[in-house]
Order: structure tokens, then sequence, then C-alpha cells
């Protein structure tokens, strides 16, 4: 069986803050398994979802496993491509402040035409 | 023929769970192939055979079953969602996973994704 | 290259819609479905800036006695939302 196929890519589009429930974790999961299967994947911040991308965040300090910490291991699944929406961080005033390296912040257009490049898009 | 794989992670108490068997029932009815169901998060409740529903509510625990049987769909439940809410099919005795759905992980996930033409979220 | 969005949630309640209408291209088809159906007299899709097809399931918008009368949107059966799955070219659900 290939599971290879270059004109498929998956898209996991984050709308949520990422202590009071378990949406940010359970996409982590989609992406690190699809990319340990080598599949094409990309993960987009909007929303809420913004917030699971800023610096300086400890779950630890309300008992919540922090799987943030994991997004720093997003090159050892070849996940290159994290994209976090402008409009969303400017209603929050909020900095280009993120706890990975790899982030690009897109403008509202960008972003849409970006995350249309994509066959599979699940939202969490 | 175009192939449809869906994800269900809205639970079986939620009415939004009507609207995705409806889809399925009419996708099962049209001339596309549906590869499978894949439940997650609050999705994987749907699999629970002790849930009790009233009978004059909407049967959606009965439906998934009747969908598998009449059709061969495929359900395939994210173990690892399940454990968590307290479905496991380690111990027989206290088994609450409905034979209809196959014990499966997000790798299954990967090869409805890679092998359908859609994948739809519900 | 359309993208089929499939809008379950009101706007009164959540900002799904909202985050939907930041994403949305031209030639689009937005279908409203469960309370989505809502959305369709929400003010906030005057914003809609872009040519999109407006739809809505036709029992959920009559369960809900909602009145298309001044909106933009036709009513579909779900037959018909399972065509528009492969009639675009990618689907998200905004729930």
């Amino acid at each position: 069986m290939t599971l290879h196929q270059p004109n498929k890519s998956l898209a996991l589009l984050n709308s949520k803050a990422p202590y009071a429930n378990n949406a940010g974790k359970d996409a982590l999961d989609i992406a690190l398994v699809f990319g340990s299967f080598e599949q094409a994947t990309a993960l987009f911040f909007q929303g809420d979802g913004v917030y699971q991308l800023m610096q300086g965040q400890d779950g630890d300090i309300i008992s919540v496993k922090d799987y943030l910490k994991t997004f720093s291991a997003f090159e050892f699944y070849d996940i290159e491509d994290v994209y976090v929406c402008q409009q969303s961080l400017i209603e929050r005033g909020l900095a280009s402040d993120f706890h990975i390296e790899q982030v690009q912040v897109l403008n509202q257009h960008d972003f849409a035409s970006k995350l249309t490049t994509h066959s599979t898009i699940l939202r969490f | 023929m175009n192939k449809l794989a869906v994800v269900i992670t809205t639970p079986p108490y939620s009415n939004l769970i009507i609207t995705a068997l409806n889809y399925i029932e009419a996708a099962l009815h049209s001339d596309i192939e549906l590869i499978g169901v894949f439940f997650y998060q609050d999705g994987v409740l749907n699999a629970n055979s002790k849930v009790q529903l009233a009978s004059d509510e909407f049967q959606t625990i009965k439906r998934w079953q009747a969908l598998h049987e009449q059709y061969h769909l495929p359900l395939h439940l994210c173990i690892t969602a399940a454990e968590k809410r307290g479905m496991s099919d380690e111990n027989d005795a206290d088994n609450l996973i409905h034979p209809a759905f196959t014990i499966s992980g997000l790798g299954e996930l990967v090869e409805l994704s890679t092998s359908a033409d859609r994948l739809v979220q519900f | 290259m359309t993208t089929l969005h499939i809008v379950r949630q009101s706007a009164f309640t959540t900002s799904d819609f909202a985050q939907c209408l930041q994403t949305v291209k031209d030639s689009d088809c937005i279908v409203f479905t469960d309370d989505g159906c809502y959305n369709l007299t929400h003010p906030c899709i005057k914003q809609l800036s872009v040519q999109v097809e407006l739809k809505a399931i036709i029992e959920h918008v009559n369960a809900r006695a909602i009145n298309l009368t001044n909106t933009k949107a036709t009513t579909i059966t779900m037959n018909e939302l399972v065509a528009l799955t492969f009639q675009t070219d990618r689907v998200i659900t905004w729930q």
C-alpha cells in the first residue's frame, strides 16, 4: 500500500484557545500521525486558536498537561507550514511573539488563499 | 466513482448528529462510494452500546448500527479517544463498544484521507 | 478551485461564522445547516463582499420558521449537499 499522493495535503485549522478543552491537543495528535506517515500537513491558527502559539504560556500552573511544548518537535515530523491569521492577532492585541520559530503571519486574504490550497481541511 | 470519507466529532446526545446521519444516508443512496466513517473526540460516544435514549427520541445509536448492517459501512473508532471516555476493548466483561465499530487509531484516518476524494467533518 | 463551507452554528452564539467570512472567496458556496440557518438574518452576513452562493438545508430552515424572503439564500436537500461536496474542490465544516 502506498500512502503517498502528491496532490493531497491536510490542513488543520485551529480555532480554540489551548487550556479549556482538548481541541488543540486532538488536532496536534492528527498532525503528528499524518507527519509520521509522510503526509503533507500544515497547521493554521485563527480566532482564539492563535493563543496556542503565544510565547510564555505554562499549563502546568493550572494542572493542564502542556501539549504546546510538543510544537517544537514539528521539524522531526516534517511539519514546516505553520500559519497564523494576522487579523485574529490584531483583534486580540497580540504581537507576533511565538513559542516556535517557523510561524508565518498572513493577512486575511493570504491566510484564506493558503488554507484553500489544501485538499482536506479539518477544524478543531 | 467519487469516494467520500466522513469524520464524526459530534456526540450522540447532540441533535447535530442527526444532520450527520442524514448526510451519510443521502451519500449511501447516491452514486458516491462512502469508504468509511472515522469517530474522533466526543464522536466516539456514538459507539457506546450502553447509551440509553428515550424511546420517543431519535435513535442515534441504533441508526449507526443499522447503517453498518445494511450497507456494511466501515465505522472506525479512535480507541485512544474512546478509552479517555471510559470505553475500552481490553476487558470483555465491561466492553461498551458495539461490535459494529472497528477498533482503530489515527493511522486509519490517514488511510481514509488518502483514499477518499473528499473528507467531510460533522 | 472552490470551497464548500458548511456552517452549523449561530453567529449570535459563536464566532465560527465570522471566521468563515474571513476565509470565504469568490465562487465559493456556503451551506447553512442546523443553527447555522439563523445566520441568514444575522447582520454580519451583510459583510460578505465576495460573490458566493448561499444555500440552506430546507428542513433545517422550515423547522426553525426562518423566513428567507429578504435573503439571497436558496434551499437545498441533503442529497444536493452530498452532490455539492463533489462539485466543489474541498470542504470546511465550521462547527
